[in-house]
């Protein structure tokens, strides 16, 4: 008895209950297709994750920010406690060799401008010329602002591509305008120098979708024109970016810049430090929440794997009995055990494997379907799919295998009699 | 005397019905069978037919005693080779067809052939001359379920003959078939055993049905009360315990 012949019956017997066969697969199709789904679905977050990285300077990226001692006396900030730009510019010239571009935020304040008889919301990001390394976007007009912009606390603004098209009709149109912003119950007129390009990437644009929103509202001004608006002539920090340059070690850079900060300024202070961030420890910590999270989802797969296979199981000792007459005559006319048992692990594997492969297709549409909100498709590795064809194939031959065996070691004259 | 097919001496059947009982239904039967003989086995219910048809069969051993089929000694056997010996030497025909549902008339022939590992179209050519000779070849793809009683019973004798055995073990054929079906299924275990020369065991308890053959051996309470050989009178021999 070959191979094919076995499938063939395999085949006859489960067309025979089909509604029974389709029952029995479900467990299994639930399984795999949770398993594939989630594959697909963390290949589709890894790579959004990635983008994002990528798009702010990937893993150049180091931030620095302070933060408490291990034993402060206090858990408060004062104003002493933050950095001011003359130990950021130090810094900046000190490691001048590593850093490729510094970014300052000075805050991100909400404000609103007027449009025809409309009052459209704005965030005023105050930051320096080397925020344009790390934020997402890339300037298709004009300029960015500049060290000058800086220096002079120049009215200058960069706008995005809806905002100018909303605003004055063309990007051609919008260099040269003037914005009028209101913030702080006053209003300031700048002069739009760039735009730049709105566009967000993966998990970003999911969440735009989501709230159905398509009106880009940052707009960039130089810091030190924020911090005049505000009467602050010595602007503080709570943190600043560094992109460094290729080749440098992050980990390294950063615990070197991390030391010679806290030994120069923050030495006597007793409770404040700086500490770091980099992109890669992000990246590394993202990694590991999505692969802690796909793990968990993964073991109730497979929970609901096993009770699937005790599906698969149940069923083949409904067919073994059911069939036992048949078992016997089969017997009689010179199946060796063997035969009788191959015959039914190959049903079993067969109803496991059909529910493997549906749960395959089912699982990456799905995968994909959630991709979807997140303009993004995946497909999961080779790896997963084998491991999934391997995995149900391997609960058919297990849970296969009792009910199987039952039917090889039947007495044939007691199976015979068998009503 | 052509050599014996089947050749049973002093088989003891015992069963253990929890210990210390032990329940002896076969008392040590001598049964030679030589090729070419269509014998009956007769008896009433109890009378151990049955037994001895599943120790003929190979689907059972005996307790006691030897029994050589077609020239090998089958107490000998493991169970795996005693699949064999069903497989090969031994066609079996029940009383309920036991045709394997689901599966057409062609592939329930097939099926001896496919365990003894014959080639898929030689399996099916020689399906096909075995449903000629039980005129059945015009029923070849219909399932079980479409066909009448004669019709499967005619389909397990072909089926039976699959891989040409030494004995066709012949279970009350046609105890479930009304009489003008059941003889047209006589008519066939007659034509094979006259055209084709097959040995065959007939076990039935209609003494008409006996009547046909060339031997009668009456059993009762384990015993073989009677065997008559009654077409050659010269050799009839009447064997009491």
């Amino acid at each position: 008895m070959n191979f094919i012949e076995n499938v063939k019956l395999a085949f006859a017997s489960l067309k025979a209950n089909k509604m029974r066969a389709l029952l029995t697969m479900l467990g299994i199709i639930i399984g795999i297709s949770s398993v594939i789904m989630i594959n697909t679905m963390g290949s589709i977050m890894e790579n959004s994750v990635n983008d994002i990285f990528d798009s702010q300077g990937g893993a150049s990226l180091v931030g620095f920010q302070i933060t408490l001692k291990p034993n402060p006396v206090r858990d408060y900030y004062t104003s002493n406690d933050l950095m001011t730009e003359d130990m950021i510019y130090n810094v900046a010239e000190r490691f001048s060799d590593d850093v490729d571009a510094l970014s300052l935020v000075y805050g991100t304040d909400s404000a609103t401008t007027r449009f025809k008889r409309e009052k459209l919301d704005l965030v005023v990001y105050s930051i320096s010329p080397g925020y344009l390394k790390q934020s997402m976007t890339g300037v298709i007009k004009g300029r960015y602002i500049s060290d000058k912009d800086i220096t002079k606390h120049g009215k200058v603004c960069v706008i995005s591509d809806k905002q100018a098209i909303k605003l004055y009709g063309s990007l051609d149109n919008a260099i040269g305008q003037t914005l009028s912003i209101d913030m702080y119950n006053q209003s300031y007129d700048f002069t739009v120098v760039g735009i730049y390009e709105y566009q967000l990437t993966g998990m970003m644009s999911a969440m735009v979708n989501m709230m159905g929103e398509d009106w880009n509202n940052e707009v960039y001004i130089p810091y030190t024109t924020m911090a005049e608006i505000q009467g602050d002539s010595d602007p503080l920090f709570f943190y600043f970016y560094v992109n460094i340059k290729d080749g440098v070690n992050a980990t390294k850079f950063a615990e070197e810049v991390k030391d010679y900060m806290n030994n120069r300024f923050y030495r006597n202070n007793d409770s404040i430090e700086v500490y770091y961030a980099t992109a890669e420890q992000q990246m590394e910590m993202m990694g590991e929440i999505l692969g802690l999270v796909s793990m968990v989802i993964s073991v109730i797969a497979g929970i609901s794997l096993v009770v699937g296979g005790i599906g698969v199981m149940n069923i083949m000792l409904v067919s073994v009995t059911e069939r036992t007459r048949e078992i016997g005559v089969r017997k009689a006319l010179g199946a060796p055990n063997s035969a009788i048992r191959t015959q039914f692990i190959i049903e079993s594997v067969i109803i496991c494997l059909i529910g493997g492969a549906i749960g395959i297709v089912s699982g990456i549409l799905l995968g994909n379907l959630v991709g979807l909100l997140m303009d993004a498709t995946a497909t999961p590795s080779i790896g997963a799919i084998l491991l999934a064809v391997t995995f149900s194939m391997a609960i058919g031959v297990f849970f296969g295998f009792y009910p199987a065996n039952r039917a090889a070691k039947l007495d044939p004259i007691e199976a015979l009699r068998y009503e | 005397m052509s050599r014996p097919i089947i050749d049973m001496r002093g088989i003891v059947k015992s069963f253990y019905v929890g210990t210390p009982n032990e329940l002896e239904i076969l008392h040590g039967l001598d049964i030679v069978v030589p090729e070419g003989q269509f014998v009956s086995i007769v008896g009433a219910s109890g009378s151990g037919k049955s037994t001895l048809m599943n120790i003929v069969g190979a689907l059972d051993r005996q307790t006691g005693g030897q029994y050589i089929l077609d020239g090998i000694d089958v107490s000998r056997l493991e169970d795996a080779d005693l699949s064999g010996i069903r497989n090969k030497k031994i066609g079996f025909v029940f009383q309920t067809f036991n045709l394997i549902a689901r599966t057409s008339a062609l592939k329930n022939v097939e099926l001896p052939m496919l365990y003894a590992g014959v080639p898929a179209k030689e399996r099916t050519k020689h399906a096909k001359e075995l449903l000629e000779i039980v005129e059945m070849s015009d029923r070849e793809k219909h399932m079980p379920n479409e066909l009448s009683g004669g019709q499967k019973q005619r389909i397990a004798i072909a089926r039976a003959m699959a891989n040409d055995p030494a004995i066709i073990l012949a279970d009350e054929p046609t105890g479930a078939l009304d009489s003008k079906t059941g003889r047209l299924v006589m008519d066939i275990f007659h034509k094979l055993h006259k055209e084709q020369g097959k040995t065959i065991v007939l076990i039935t308890h209609n003494p008409e049905l006996a009547e046909e053959t060339d031997r009668i051996i009456t059993l009762s309470d384990g015993n073989i009360v009677s065997d008559v050989l009654k077409n050659k009178p010269g050799e009839a021999k009447e064997a009491a315990e």
